[in-house]
């Protein structure tokens, strides 16, 4: 069951184009669409989740007319939000539950182990009966997640998940995203690159409203191998690089601005060569449109 | 430092398109609320101008009281902002000090309130200038009459309120907080109004009142038409105290709320929590069962259920709601205490009563949680940002508004459930046990609940459709205003109104009788409406992201499948088809007319036929009715015979006659037997002109035949009759012909007339007029009538007119009553029909020196026995002494009729009384000081048969003096001869209280009392206490003696035997001729004038002169005031006899006089010295206040004892 997007379009009532044309073709496994923020991310997530309308295009998955479909859609959806809050003075456990009768599990053993297992799971077990205004920002994310997993979903939407968590709740946050069924299509869409390059085996990077690039993270990265070049220099010299050569990426390292070229051979003797990773994918594609049409 | 801050908030404030848009609000409404009749608050009527001060005074307090929910907004936000906006931990890590920072905002915020406020000065002013103002109705331009309101009760209100806003904002950091602050100060005004509602009350209702909406009334309660013409509200005594009380808690809330408020971000809790035993830790390797969702019509109805219930919890574990009921309730427990109020006595806690109570004190706590949280669910999930999650769940669309719908049911489905608990706990205490539960849940669940159901269904549509929580509920009170202006613009039609469908009045003894049909499709009608609403509500209700109306529709389209079709098409033709069911009851069935038709109707009468009012026409002499009562249908029928004779010196060759217009009426005959021709008639009046074959001759008569059917069709859209109902009709014979033109259904209001284009009209004639003098006031067609009556109804039901009962029978399955008076009386009668229960008794009365008996009856309804002996009592007592010392009863019967509380009135036919089931039968007397009411309208109501029925008045000025006035005597002193004067005085307050209380809302001009123009606050409130001062001065024997040589002369058969009827002049006669000349001008002063005193005790002292001889010397100020037709008035020198009292205490420690006596005051200050022989207590002036005095409690004072030194 491939989720199917096809030339969606939606410019907002203040002119913000959101999705330009946007065509993805998304198979079961995990999915994850890279982009800034404000690239268009949370826009699609929405569209596909019942949310929002397009201006034009369509979106299918299997044979289910997402957009006029709702409720068929709805049925096998599991959606976590970028942002979202709670009733404050409800327990996890007892908000889970009434989500579940929400979803459609009528039946009370049913829906109590599934509620407990999903506690588990996301290692809330132990904060079950708190209340969640008192749950921590990766509490609360975990709560998100048990919550779009209620009705075994086959299609899943996690809209930056990852986002202010400590390296060690993300770990976990991501492990659980890694154990979903490969039957299921599981659509992260992130700012970090890590998160892709650790869980999909299909991305898709995505800018200004517009698709830069569709494809296997993997792939991707052979795509520029070789054609990455790290240079150190000082601060003031940024500037003179930047016009100069292909920058892709600075970054400070230990004070000192670390930049990353992109070009087909060694621009001149002061780079070193290395290994491209997902970051390099990343930035050679927000940053190449943006360049072409400052040079055009 | 807190300049800066204050600078900084009046900046921000400047900037903020609220601050306009408030004050352009208030400009608005206030404009609209001085210079038009759309929305009317506490306005002046009649001769009080447009913007007399007084006027003004209350409209500006009324308003800003209103409109303090901006306040609420402006202050509270003031401080809340940082809160709400995270800001204020950048906020407090600067080096702003607490005191610069709260009282900063503080001054910031309350002078952009201040110039909120201003707009109602701004729109008060322009109103005055408005194009459309008539200046008949305005004083001069006077912007002090404006601005002093506004300095004296706007801004102080504005200034404690703001810091009770502002404070409880930034010590509980929530706004839900600072509303409670308003529901916390309305419901003390509530509990001011409540004690206003009391005379001895009013003083504290002034004190205690925070928007000092009370403290203005009680003070301007009795202005005249002048003062409050001329006067600002004087800022002294209780006035000045409510301000000083109220700004001082103001200043108290500031300084506490300064020292309380904590600067810091992280507060600790009041309450630590428990550390609970910790947990087992999660085991993360379970894996996640498979399950069943299932989508089927029973989880779906079980996910409404969770839903309504998880939102009913909501509701009902909120501070908002929580707070709303308390108060609801406080206010319920505090008028439970004054429930059924008459004269100072209560009566039976009735379960009707106790249902007025509930939706009376809940009625608006029902709106304000129906506003309010009809916008709370609807942004339930958007508020805590949990929509996008609840939004992508597998639910139909409509499940969502309908759970939230059911859940705000269920709120007050509880509460309901509650109140009547309530009130039987209340009953209960109150030591009534006759619970009707019935009666509690029919109504709670028909009338109020489908109230709140319409309300409700509308307040979420509007939510729903203009997507925004805070004009969602502006437009909920504009609709609200909206409603109550359609009537001005004439769409006053039930159809117009949205959920005005009530159940009309309920009677123990017709129960809701027939009003239930016509609420129930009134209901049906507007559940058709509301429901398509909801219709719509559900294809246009936000779900997700997209907010714009295009895209709502776009994706309402999707949602509209042919279930939800077919129930919008449905619910709306529910609501069309009961609509056309509706309007062929109201207006083809029956006759509907809205009220500018209804006085154009009227008007139209005036002008046609005024030309033939004093033609000349004979007069009835005889009636002979048959009357048939269809209680289950509500129908009836008349069939009766006029003998009618020629008064007058002329031949009469043209009879006029009124027939009843109403169209539920069809005349089957009307004719003469002895022959005539309709000359002319007015089909639209209902007025014909018989011209007579042969003229009738001076002293010859010609008899009249006419049968009427009354007949009850559908249901009509108001005014249905009630006096045709079920159980306990009672209809009089207006509805039956009369003879010639009638002046009573003319506009009578000169505003009316002035709409109409008519002349002001005097209310009634001269006493010289010889017109007036020569028909009494009761009826210009009869100078006495003879009178047979038989009156059939049902055989459950007993039927009763006035004469004595030849014969009763049973017919074809009906009963029949055969009545006969034995002599002339007043073509004036009434036919009763119930199901009674009757209680007989006799008494008897000496006429010329031999006994003769009179039957006393009471017919009343099964449970109503409270006060059958007071009656009994009070019908023996009042005949014995109105035998003794006025004339003979004439009549050998008396009978007391109970009917349904439509009406709150006894009324006096020939040897007939009935008597409202709403006031004497359901009277609880509980302490020995409590008046006996019900002893009072029964002796009130016999007098009648002296007062009406022997004298009857000429129809001129001052005959409600013969009548009215002289019944309360006459029940005055009855009521003096069986209970202590303590009684009197408390009913006498009262009266007097009606009288000042009724002459500040003279229409035309207040006349003495004896030229009284039906005017009841004169003839009854001061009638009762000028005719009890004059057998004060010049003694009862006197006054009676006078009465019974005036009913010598003028009694029965006056017009034969005088050729004229009787006027107060005559009156007034009989009484100077008992009086010693020396007392002549207190009949002057009291009938004559319009007299006023402003009697005071200044100073009070006592001195022990040796044991038991004690001084008291008095410091008096006795000041008589005259006041003309509008309430100028002006010092009069005194010379005048008043009463000096000196109270002590009895062995129980209350109050008695030791010393009462009339001393002649002749000096605006006077000293006394007076001796008594028991340690005095207090002194008055006038103690008993016999004299008319506006500041009664000002007569007496504490005495101080003097150390003699």
């Amino acid at each position: 069951m491939n989720l199917i997007i096809k030339n969606l379009s939606k410019t907002y009532s203040n002119g913000v184009k959101a999705l330009n044309d946007v065509s993805l073709e998304i198979p079961t496994g995990m999915f994850g669409l890279l982009g800034p923020n404000g690239a268009g991310k949370s826009s699609l997530m929405r569209t596909i989740a019942t949310l929002q309308e397009p201006d034009e295009g369509s979106i299918s998955l299997g044979d289910l007319d997402v957009l006029k479909q709702k409720d068929e859609v709805r049925k096998i959806l599991g959606y976590l939000p970028q942002e979202f809050g709670v009733y404050p003075r409800v327990s996890a456990e007892v908000l889970l539950d009434h989500l579940a009768v929400l979803k459609g599990i009528a039946n009370k053993k049913e829906r109590k182990e599934l509620v407990e297992s999903l506690l588990h799971k996301t290692n809330l077990w132990q904060a079950r009966k708190k209340n969640l205004g008192g749950y921590s920002g990766g509490m609360k994310q975990r709560f998100g997640i048990a919550q779009a997993l209620i009705s075994q979903p086959k299609l899943i939407i996690v809209d930056e998940p990852t986002a202010g968590l400590d390296p060690a709740e993300r770990n976990r946050f991501l492990n659980l995203l890694s154990e979903l069924g490969e039957n299921t299509v599981v659509i992260l869409s992130t700012h970090i690159v890590d998160d892709v390059k650790e869980l999909c085996t299909n991305m898709a990077i995505i800018n200004q409203g517009t698709v830069l690039y569709q494809g296997n993270p993997l792939r991707a990265i052979e795509e520029v191998n070789g054609k990455v070049w790290r240079k150190s220099i000082e601060k003031a010299e940024l500037e003179d690089h930047k016009s100069e050569y292909n920058v892709i990426s600075d970054r400070l390292i230990a004070g000192k601005p670390e930049i990353h070229v992109l070009a087909d051979a060694k621009p001149d003797p002061s780079f070193y060569s290395i290994e491209a990773d997902l970051e390099d994918v990343y930035f050679s594609h927000i940053l190449a449109p943006e360049k072409e049409a400052a040079l055009a | 430092m807190w300049y800066k801050v204050f600078k900084f908030e009046l900046q921000y404030r400047k900037k903020r398109p609220a601050t306009y848009i408030y004050f352009g609000v208030l400009a608005f409404v206030s404009l609209m609320a001085i210079s038009t009749d759309s929305i009317q608050i506490g306005g002046g009527t009649g001769l009080v101008k447009e913007n007399a001060p007084a006027t003004i005074a209350k409209m500006m307090v009324i308003l800003s009281a209103f409109m303090m929910m901006i306040t609420s907004a402006i202050m509270g936000v003031g401080i809340l902002r940082d809160f709400e906006h995270k800001m204020e931990s950048l906020l407090f890590s600067t080096p702003i000090k607490k005191w610069d920072y709260l009282f900063g905002r503080f001054l910031g915020s309350f002078v952009t309130t201040i110039f909120v406020f201003s707009g109602i000065l701004l729109g008060f002013v322009l109103g005055e200038f408005m194009p459309w103002r008539d200046a008949d109705k305005l004083l001069p331009f006077n912007f002090w009459n404006y601005l002093h309101p506004f300095l004296y009760f706007t801004i102080p209100n504005l200034l404690f309120s703001g810091i009770l806003f502002f404070i409880t904002g930034a010590l509980s950091r929530k706004m839900v907080m600072v509303y409670v602050q308003w529901i916390v100060l309305f419901a003390v005004y509530q509990v001011a109004a409540i004690l206003f509602g009391e005379v001895d009350n009013r003083e504290i209702a002034g004190i205690l009142d925070p928007f000092a909406f009370y403290t203005v009334n009680n003070e301007t309660q009795y202005w005249t038409v002048a003062e409050q013409n001329s006067l600002t509200i004087p800022i002294e005594g209780t006035v000045l105290l409510n301000r000083l009380l109220w700004t001082a808690i103001g200043l108290a809330v500031f300084v506490v709320g300064y020292f309380t408020f904590s600067f810091n971000t992280v507060r600790s809790g009041i309450i630590k929590k428990k550390s609970k035993k910790p947990e087992a830790k999660s085991q993360t390797n379970v894996s996640i069962p498979s399950i069943n969702p299932s989508y089927s019509l029973a989880t779906y109805l079980k996910q409404i259920w969770r839903q309504a219930v998880f939102y009913r919890n909501y509701i009902m574990k909120g501070i908002p709601f929580i707070t709303i009921s308390l108060f609801g309730f406080f206010i319920m427990v505090v008028n439970s205490f004054y429930i059924g109020e008459v004269f100072g006595t209560y009566t039976y806690p009735t379960t009707y009563l106790m249902l007025e109570l509930i939706t009376g004190a809940f009625g608006l706590f029902f709106m304000i949680i129906l506003v309010f949280y009809s916008g709370e669910l609807i942004w339930r999930e958007r508020d805590v940002k949990f929509s996008q999650i609840q939004d992508t769940l597998p639910m139909p669309d409509f499940s969502s508004l309908l759970s939230k719908f059911l859940g705000l049911m269920m709120v007050f489905v509880l509460m309901i459930l509650f109140l009547i608990f309530s009130g039987v706990a209340i009953q209960t205490l109150k030591g009534f046990y006759k619970y009707d539960l019935q009666v509690y849940f029919t109504t709670m669940f028909s009338e109020t609940l489908s109230f709140i159901v319409l309300y409700s269904l509308l307040a979420f549509f509007v939510q729903v459709m203009v997507n925004n929580k805070f004009l969602g509920h502006a437009v909920m009170i504009v609709f609200f205003i909206a409603m109550a202006v359609l009537d001005n613009w004439g769409l006053e039609h039930r159809l117009f109104q949205f959920a005005t469908n009530s159940l009309g009045t309920y009677s123990e003894m017709n129960g809701y009788g027939h009003f239930f049909t016509r609420f129930n499709w009134l209901d049906v009608y507007w559940l058709g409406l509301v429901l398509f609403l909801f219709g719509i509500s559900v294809v246009f209700a936000v779900r997700g992201a997209e907010a714009a109306m295009k895209w709502r529709w776009k994706i309402g389209l999707l949602r509209l499948g042919r279930p939800l079709l077919v129930f919008m098409i449905t619910s709306f033709m529910v609501f069309g088809l009961s609509g056309c069911y509706i309007y062929y009851n109201t207006n083809v069935l029956n006759t509907y007319q809205n009220s500018e038709d209804q006085e154009a109707q009227q008007a139209n009468y005036e002008r046609t036929l005024k030309k033939y009012e004093f033609i000349a026409q004979p007069q009835v002499t005889a009636m002979n009715m048959k009357v048939e009562i269809y209680p289950e249908e509500r129908d009836y029928s008349a069939e009766g015979v006029y003998t009618m004779k020629n008064f007058t010196d002329e031949p009469i060759t043209h009879l006029h006659l009124q027939l009843d217009p109403s169209d539920d009426t069809q005349h089957e005959y009307v004719r003469i037997p002895s022959g005539s021709s309709i000359e002319e008639s007015f089909e639209d009046f209902n007025y014909f002109i018989h011209k007579l074959n042969t003229p009738l001759n001076p002293g010859d008569s010609i008899t009249l035949e006419f049968k009427l059917i009354y007949e009850t069709s559908g249901f009509k859209e108001s005014g249905s009759n009630t006096g045709i109902v079920y159980n306990g009709s009672f209809i009089n014979n207006q509805t039956f012909p009369s003879i010639g033109y009638n002046a009573g259904n003319e506009l009578s209001s000169d505003d009316d007339r002035k709409d109409n284009d008519l002349e002001p009209k005097e209310r009634l004639m001269k006493r010289d007029n010889p017109i007036g003098l020569s028909r009494n006031f009761i009826s210009d067609d009869s100078h006495g009538i003879d009178f047979e009556i038989v009156v059939g109804t049902v055989p459950s039901q007993i039927a009763v007119a006035p004469g004595y009962l030849q014969k009763e029978w049973e017919e074809n399955g009906r009963k029949y009553y055969h009545y006969k008076m034995d002599q002339k009386m007043i073509p004036f009668f009434n036919v009763v029909s119930a199901r009674y229960e009757v209680v007989r008794d006799k008494t008897s009365i000496m006429v010329d020196s031999l006994e003769q008996e009179i039957d006393l009856e009471i017919y009343y309804h099964e449970g109503h026995e409270y006060n059958l002996e007071s009656m009994m009592k009070g019908m023996k007592k009042s005949f014995a002494y109105f035998s003794k010392n006025f004339s003979p009863y004439q009549y050998r019967q008396m009978r007391i009729l109970e009917f349904p509380r439509y009406s709150n009135f006894a009324q006096s036919f020939a040897n007939t009384v009935p008597f409202s089931e709403g006031i004497g039968f359901m009277v609880k007397l509980e302490e020995d000081d409590d008046v006996d009411v019900t002893f009072f309208v029964t002796a009130h109501e016999l007098a009648h048969q002296w007062w009406a029925h022997q004298v009857i008045g000429a129809d001129v000025q001052g005959s409600q003096v013969l009548s009215e006035s002289l019944a309360q005597y006459s029940a005055l002193m009855v009521m003096k001869e069986e209970y202590p004067q303590e009684h009197i005085k408390e009913f006498l307050k009262e009266e007097l209280d009606r009288y000042l209380t009724g002459r500040t809302f003279e229409q035309k001009k207040e006349m003495p009392l004896a030229l009284v123009e039906n005017q009841s606050y004169i003839h009854y409130g001061k009638g009762a206490n000028i005719m009890y001062s004059l057998q004060d001065y010049i003694g009862e024997d006197s006054v009676n003696i006078a009465l019974s040589r005036f009913i010598d002369k003028w009694g029965m058969n006056s017009f034969e035997r005088n050729g004229r009827y009787s006027t107060t002049i005559d009156l007034l006669e009989h009484l100077r001729a008992v009086t010693p000349d020396s007392l002549q001008f207190v009949i002057t002063d009291f009938f004559d004038k319009i007299v006023l005193f402003e009697n005071k005790m200044n100073e009070a002292s006592f001195a022990e002169k040796s044991e038991g001889a004690y001084e008291v010397s008095l410091s008096i100020q006795t000041k008589k005031m005259q006041a003309d037709s509008i309430g100028y008035e002006a010092e009069v020198p005194i010379d005048y006899w008043i009463d000096v009292g000196v109270y002590g205490k009895n062995e129980a420690g209350d109050d008695k006089l030791i010393y009462l006596k009339k001393h002649r005051f002749t000096e605006r200050e006077s000293q006394l010295k007076i001796k008594v022989t028991e340690e005095p207590t207090s002194a008055g002036i006038d103690p008993l206040n016999k004299l008319i005095d506006r500041n009664p409690e000002d007569n007496t004072k504490r005495v101080s004892e003097k150390t003699s030194s």
